[in-house]
């Protein structure tokens, strides 16, 4: 599978490159942003933080804690649009 | 292996799609991480908590979410209805029409001043108005008063006097006395005081079967539009300047057209036959420097034609459209020069 290793190496790379993954890291946070999902998350890293106590919690337990709920809150149409967006990017610049 | 067409083979299209949903699994946890270090900083900082308070305001300041309230639980028009008492006038006036009241009552703000400001000045003309009236039994029939009448017609006059339209309709009219082409310029420079008493017979006849003649109204001068006998384009240059007799002598150039106008008929054709004999010399700059006077007595004095004399001086009245362009001799004109000064 090196050869399919080596076709993600050279899409990131690319996706790098052209400046194409900040613009859809932007894109993801402000649509997530403007649907609420950062507020929920905020909430409920209130509700964490109170559970650990405030002086004692680090990014890590943070991290744990959010990250799997992030994922599932995201809401279906800013899904599907980044994937659209990526399947677009490949299909024009990958080779 | 080429991805633009999407439908694609089974394994490949898999490994792309799997892909794509890598690449988006990566952004996503890049924003969760980012929320993780922001809030982070926040608790570490103190400030994440700081929307936060006792449970008591904060039930106090609830949003509160039902109909005919405002979020903050006020009613909407609550003070509508409502009267305020004016402290200036005592009365009783609605909630919503007191600030305006206020203004007008206690005479600031824009409207009342210049409503004030408008009232003085009626005032002062009615006063004013009824004063003159009284003397001027004429002025009565005016509907508006005396004094704004009287700056209105004084303004009117002195806006007129220097217009350029006043000198220039003075202008046209001069020139269309002079001719009905009315297409060259024709400059009356000479003296002011020409006048057909002064020249002899034959001075005038020569005069006027070479030129138009017309004395303007307004500006007292002769015109001097040659005649035009032989065709010549009347374009020539026409420009009579009157400094100097023994100049003028040496500049005098007319030309002899053919177009002779009705009026003209008799005098023309005698003078036609002195003018033919001088060849006319064309597009010269300063061809006809003569006063109308001059001119007409160098053509009497060459060509003696006594004829002309009435019926040019019909052709003052009448405006003939084309005349003859005789030569002038030197000697003539000099005399001529002199009647006039």
């Amino acid at each position: 599978m090196s050869k399919e290793s080596r076709m993600r190496a050279t899409v990131n790379q690319k996706l790098t490159e052209m400046g194409e993954r900040e613009r859809l890291k932007e894109l993801l946070r402000a649509k997530l942003t403007e649907c609420g999902w950062k507020d929920q998350m905020k909430a409920h890293c209130k509700e964490v933080i109170k559970d650990k106590g405030l002086e004692h919690v680090t990014v890590e337990d943070l991290l744990v804690e959010i990250t799997p709920k992030g994922r599932a809150l995201v809401p279906d149409s800013v899904k599907k649009e980044l994937l659209h967006r990526i399947r677009a990017f490949l299909a024009q610049h990958a080779t | 292996m080429k991805m633009e067409d999407m439908p694609l083979s089974g394994p490949d299209n898999t490994r792309l799609e799997a892909l794509v949903h890598d690449i988006y699994s990566e952004l996503v946890e890049d924003a969760c991480l980012g929320l993780c270090f922001e809030v982070h900083r926040a608790v570490k900082q103190g400030c994440f908590f700081l929307d936060e308070t006792d449970q008591e305001s904060m039930k106090e300041f609830e949003i509160v979410d039902q109909p005919g309230v405002d979020i903050f639980g006020q009613v909407y028009n609550q003070w509508k209805n409502k009267e305020c008492e004016c402290p200036n006038c005592k009365r009783l006036i609605a909630a919503s029409r007191f600030a305006p009241h206020l203004e007008k009552c206690l005479g600031m703000g824009r409207n009342s001043s210049r409503i004030a400001n408008r009232r003085l000045a009626s005032n002062n003309n009615m006063s004013k108005s009824e004063s003159d009236q009284e003397d001027n039994d004429d002025l009565n029939d005016n509907d508006w008063s005396y004094g704004a009448e009287k700056k209105a017609k004084k303004r009117k006059s002195d806006k007129n006097q220097n217009s350029p339209r006043r000198s220039k309709s003075l202008k046209h009219k001069n020139g269309e006395l002079g001719s009905s082409v009315g297409s060259e310029p024709y400059k009356y420079n000479y003296n002011p005081g020409i006048s057909y008493e002064t020249l002899g017979p034959d001075e005038v006849r020569s005069l006027l079967t070479t030129q138009c003649g017309v004395i303007s109204e307004h500006t007292k001068k002769m015109c001097t539009r040659p005649s035009l006998p032989d065709g010549d384009p009347v374009g020539e240059s026409n420009i009579f300047d009157i400094p100097d007799g023994q100049t003028l002598m040496g500049r005098l150039q007319w030309e002899d057209s053919p177009d002779i106008s009705p009026t003209d008929s008799a005098s023309s054709k005698a003078s036609t036959n002195h003018s033919d004999s001088r060849r006319p010399k064309k597009k010269k700059t300063p061809s006809l420097g003569l006063n109308s006077g001059g001119g007409g007595g160098g053509g009497g004095g060459g060509g003696g034609s006594l004829s002309g004399g009435s019926s040019s001086s019909q052709s003052n009245i009448s405006l003939p459209t084309k005349k003859k362009r005789p030569k002038l001799s030197a000697p003539s004109i000099t005399s001529i020069y002199d009647d006039l000064n």
